[in-house]
């Protein structure tokens, strides 16, 4: 039951955004630029490090959903996302990606924990400095998402083919598509 | 209690391309003025600075939370919503 009124038929962070459109723009905005506009990281790559940083904050709505947005990039392999949240180091990725995510599991325990020799790691797996940067960014974007989904108790169903079904959709067509349906709840007074 | 942390000195970032190539945008014109005028900026200037397709969004972020007039948090002044910025950032021993 979440702490405060919001829609009672959106899930997780989508009943906030409607409930605060104002902040929900800039916020879709960054996780547009950061998981889905063309990067030197594949978005399933940058989905993992957003769904790692999510299951290690707990949080069940964000690593689910985007647990199964990695999973349709990765054509639909769910076994590996498990495996990237469980023991990523052993897991069937890069290892640039674990050595991303060893960064991104830091910044989720606090910033500070970052040392250079994680960054000296990143750089001889063949990272670049803005990957670098962009795997901080989302990781400490993700912790700012998952303490707002969390913090304010949202709901989330329990039915994976719903997740499924948005992950091929949010896959495709990227995260500004929730501007919309604000615009309309807050047009029909769903809203605040 | 810990104790509060003091602003440590200029030193370089950990990621050398993000310092040394800022893109066009106001943060690196402020980064300029300071560097010409030789005086202390906040290093997450050049965050913003080299990222600013990402970092724009970051900014309308928190200038909405921070002084936006939404239905909500018009009943928080602003002094309040950085007293609690201030307070989450003191817990987080993230001194600037």
């Amino acid at each position: 039951m979440p702490y405060i009124r919001v829609s009672e038929k959106l899930p997780g962070i989508r009943s906030l955004f409607a409930f605060r459109p104002e902040t929900a723009t800039p916020m879709s905005e960054l996780a547009e630029v950061l998981l889905h506009q063309p990067g030197t990281l594949s978005p399933a790559d940058r989905e993992l490090i957003a769904t790692y940083v999510s299951s290690e904050n707990d949080c069940y709505y964000c690593q689910t959903a985007h647990g199964a947005i990695a999973a349709h990039h990765l054509g639909g392999n769910e076994a590996l996302v498990i495996d990237v949240k469980r023991d990523f180091e052993h897991a069937a990725i890069s290892d640039k990606l674990k050595a991303l995510l060893a960064i991104a599991g830091k910044v989720q325990r606090g910033g500070k924990n970052v040392q250079p020799e994680d960054v000296e790691r990143a750089r001889r797996e063949g990272a670049t400095d803005l990957e670098i940067h962009d795997t901080v960014l989302i990781a400490a974007a993700f912790c700012m998402f998952n303490r707002y989904v969390d913090g304010l108790a949202t709901w989330a169903p329990t039915d994976l083919d719903g997740f499924r079904e948005r992950a091929a959709k949010v896959a495709r067509d990227g995260y500004l598509g929730v501007l919309g349906y604000i615009a309309e709840a807050r047009a029909s007074g769903n809203g605040s | 209690m810990k104790p509060i942390e003091t602003m440590p000195a200029m030193q370089a970032m950990f990621l050398p391309d993000v310092e040394n190539n800022p893109q066009p945008s106001s943060t690196t014109d402020l980064i300029r003025i300071a560097q010409s005028a030789g005086t202390e900026y906040p290093k997450i200037w050049h965050l913003f600075a080299y990222r600013p397709e990402a970092t724009t969004h970051l900014g309308a972020f928190t200038q909405e939370i921070m002084r936006g007039d939404g239905p909500v948090s018009a009943s928080i002044s602003p002094g309040l919503r950085e007293l609690i910025a201030a307070f989450t950032s003191s817990a987080n021993e993230c001194p600037f």
